[in-house]
């Protein structure tokens, strides 16, 4: 379980329009790693992770999950994919606001044409128990924390046993100390559950537990010495 | 449908007041059919009632009863004519009159010949041509209060009727009730001298000789082509028992103002269901896009949507019409008689096809909007 971002590019806009968001980057996680992408507002963080994800194409350059490289995949494929393949943790986590947090999880069931079972349901449970949040699963996101609601994020996006887990922002609206427990979570799940996980974020603190830290400026990738535990 | 399913419940309060509004609508949908039927059948039943294919006029572009004349050449001819199974003539006219307690009554006479194909059911009492000058009258008329034994005075003419029947059911043209009388009585009133003969005389024999129009029972088999020329040869026009129901003035006025009423229903609730739903659409998009994200494609989110359209439509066409036929009920039981309403269940459920068809005419207008929706909206706005 493997991600390699080989030499990608992304130019937005065109005319005297053109923005280069990305600029020939190149990153490969491993599975059961967590990468830590860290970067300003605007600096091309939301746009990675929008390629990676098959939510945007990049303008050169390839993305290769486990070998399948996405610029071969039509639009209907990249669906599939994120449905089968990718696990998105998205700012603020983005609930369905009708849906309490167990249906949160079995949603990506419905969406790969099951009826959840009994197996299912018990999954679920499992994964909310995991992050801590068996005690809040029939509640609605407005009745949740910011907090819990990423930790909600977290269970559901490990639902469809992802192979890549993206990611964005998780922190935004979290104070210090739930930040960081959001992100040690998101660190247990990936080196338990082996998932390859890239995270963006603009937050350059509380990142003890991440294994690798790169800094991306105007689309441009770097690696950071001396960050995240696989430099200690 | 997982998600539409716990949006209804989740946002019940919108859903309610929008279910409200398409009930609202169905509703007045169902109870205007039972109005138009009510009022049909409340104008021209009694020519709905008859076992006639065809009425026959005098040659006319727009035929009358009131302004027909028929001469015996002409029910005789056609009468005779290969393709006719029965014929009689009729007389028509409008006439005021008194009842017995002196109370102005208004109402048709139709004048048969006894014994015809015509010949009114009759309830209660004697049937038409027990007396020389004895009339059937239409229930309509007994429910406001005329009795057997009765004696009805025509004004002007001064011929006086007496009541010996009463029809089983309701027969009315142009809103007032039929009264039935034997055809040479019927041709006195109408072309004989106030008062009737003079004593011991008899009336000339050419007011026998006519009447306002014939009634056929034809031949399925008949074409029009073959009617018309027995028309040309004789110097009348047929018409069709459903073309017959506007010889009636205010037939055709209100069929087409109940009809305007109900299209404009039908495409207002199209533009309704439509507008709410592209609210609600609008609302949602950020959910859309999540979801998206997350690997849905169109087609689920659009059989979600449709399916939450749908079953919002049938909820409340389901409310309204069952409320609309209670209420058709409770009027046929308190109501006046004559109040034009007739439950009419099978327009009922048309009406509620149409409703349902507009309603998903309006949820289709989201489907651009929800296909339309990038799931890139789920990451946050930063590049």
């Amino acid at each position: 379980m493997t991600l390699h971002i080989d030499d990608v590019s992304l130019v937005l806009g065109d005319g005297d329009q053109k923005i280069t968001a990305l600029d020939h980057v190149s990153l490969r996680v491993d599975a059961g790693q967590l990468v830590a992408v860290v970067g300003p507002s605007g600096s091309g963080k939301s746009s990675l992770l929008a390629c990676v994800g098959g939510l945007r194409r990049p303008t050169s350059g390839h993305i290769r999950l486990d070998g399948t490289d996405l610029a071969a995949l039509g639009p209907e494929q990249l669906t599939t994919l994120r449905r089968d393949r990718i696990g998105f943790v998205f700012q603020q986590s983005n609930l369905v606001p009708s849906l309490t947090a167990v249906d949160q999880l079995l949603l990506t069931v419905h969406l790969r044409g099951r009826r959840p079972g009994a197996a299912d349901r018990e999954k679920a449970r499992g994964l909310l128990r995991d992050v801590g949040m068996d005690h809040r699963e029939n509640r609605r996101p407005a009745e949740l924390s910011g907090g819990e609601r990423q930790r909600v994020g977290i269970a559901r996006a490990l639902m469809s046993d992802p192979a890549l887990m993206l990611v964005d922002e998780p922190t935004s609206m979290l104070d210090h100390t739930r930040g960081r427990q959001v992100i040690e979570l998101l660190a247990r799940e990936c080196h338990q559950r082996r998932v390859a996980t890239v995270m963006v974020t603009h937050d350059p603190a509380m990142l003890e537990s991440v294994d690798r830290v790169v800094s991306i400026v105007d689309g441009r990738l770097s690696e950071t010495p001396g960050a995240g535990h696989a430099a200690h | 449908m997982f998600i539409a399913v716990r949006d209804l419940v989740h946002a019940k309060g919108r859903f309610l007041l929008m279910g409200f509004v398409i009930a609202l609508v169905a509703y007045l949908m169902t109870f205007l059919s039972g109005l138009s039927t009510g009022l049909i059948s409340n104008n021209v039943s009694g020519l709905m009632a008859l076992p006639v294919s065809h009425f026959v006029f005098m040659a006319d572009d727009r035929p009358t009863f009131r302004s027909s004349l028929v001469d015996r050449s002409m029910w005789e001819g056609w009468a005779g004519q290969p393709g006719v199974r029965r014929s009689t003539p009729i007389g028509h006219t409008t006439f005021n009159g008194r009842g017995s307690a002196n109370e102005p009554l208004e109402f048709v006479l139709w004048g048969l010949t006894p014994g015809s194909y015509l010949d009114p059911p009759v309830a209660e009492g004697r049937p038409l041509g027990a007396t020389e000058n004895g009339v059937v009258i239409s229930r309509l008329l007994a429910q406001r209060g005329v009795k057997i034994g009765d004696t009805i005075t025509l004004d002007r003419v001064l011929t006086e009727l007496e009541v010996i029947g009463i029809t089983s059911d309701e027969r009315n043209y142009e809103h007032a009730p039929i009264v039935y009388a034997p055809l040479a009585k019927w041709q006195e009133a109408t072309y004989g001298p106030p008062g009737g003969a003079p004593p011991g005389e008899k009336l000339p024999a050419v007011v026998y000789e006519y009447c306002s129009a014939i009634a056929l029972d034809l031949d399925p088999g008949l074409t029009p082509a073959q009617i018309a020329a027995v028309d040309e040869e004789l110097g009348t026009t047929t018409l069709t028992m459903a073309q017959s129901f506007a010889t009636s003035p205010a037939y055709e006025v209100e069929v087409f103002t109940v009809a305007a009423i109900q299209a404009f229903l039908v495409v207002t609730s199209a533009v309704l269901v439509g507008a709410f739903f592209l609210i609600w659409t609008i609302q949602r998009t950020s959910e859309i896009g999540l979801v998206k994200a997350l690997g849905a494609s169109n087609g689920y989110l659009l059989r979600d949507s449709l399916g939450q359209a749908l079953l919002l439509m049938v909820a409340g066409i389901a409310v309204g019409i069952a409320l609309a036929l209670a209420t058709g009920l409770a009027i046929q039981a308190f109501a006046a008689a004559g109040f034009p309403f007739q439950s009419d269940p099978a327009s009922a459920a048309m009406s509620g096809g149409l409703l349902m068809l507009a309603g998903l005419v309006g949820g289709a207008v989201s489907i651009r909007l929800i296909t339309s929706v990038d799931p890139i909206i789920a990451l946050g706005r930063d590049r």
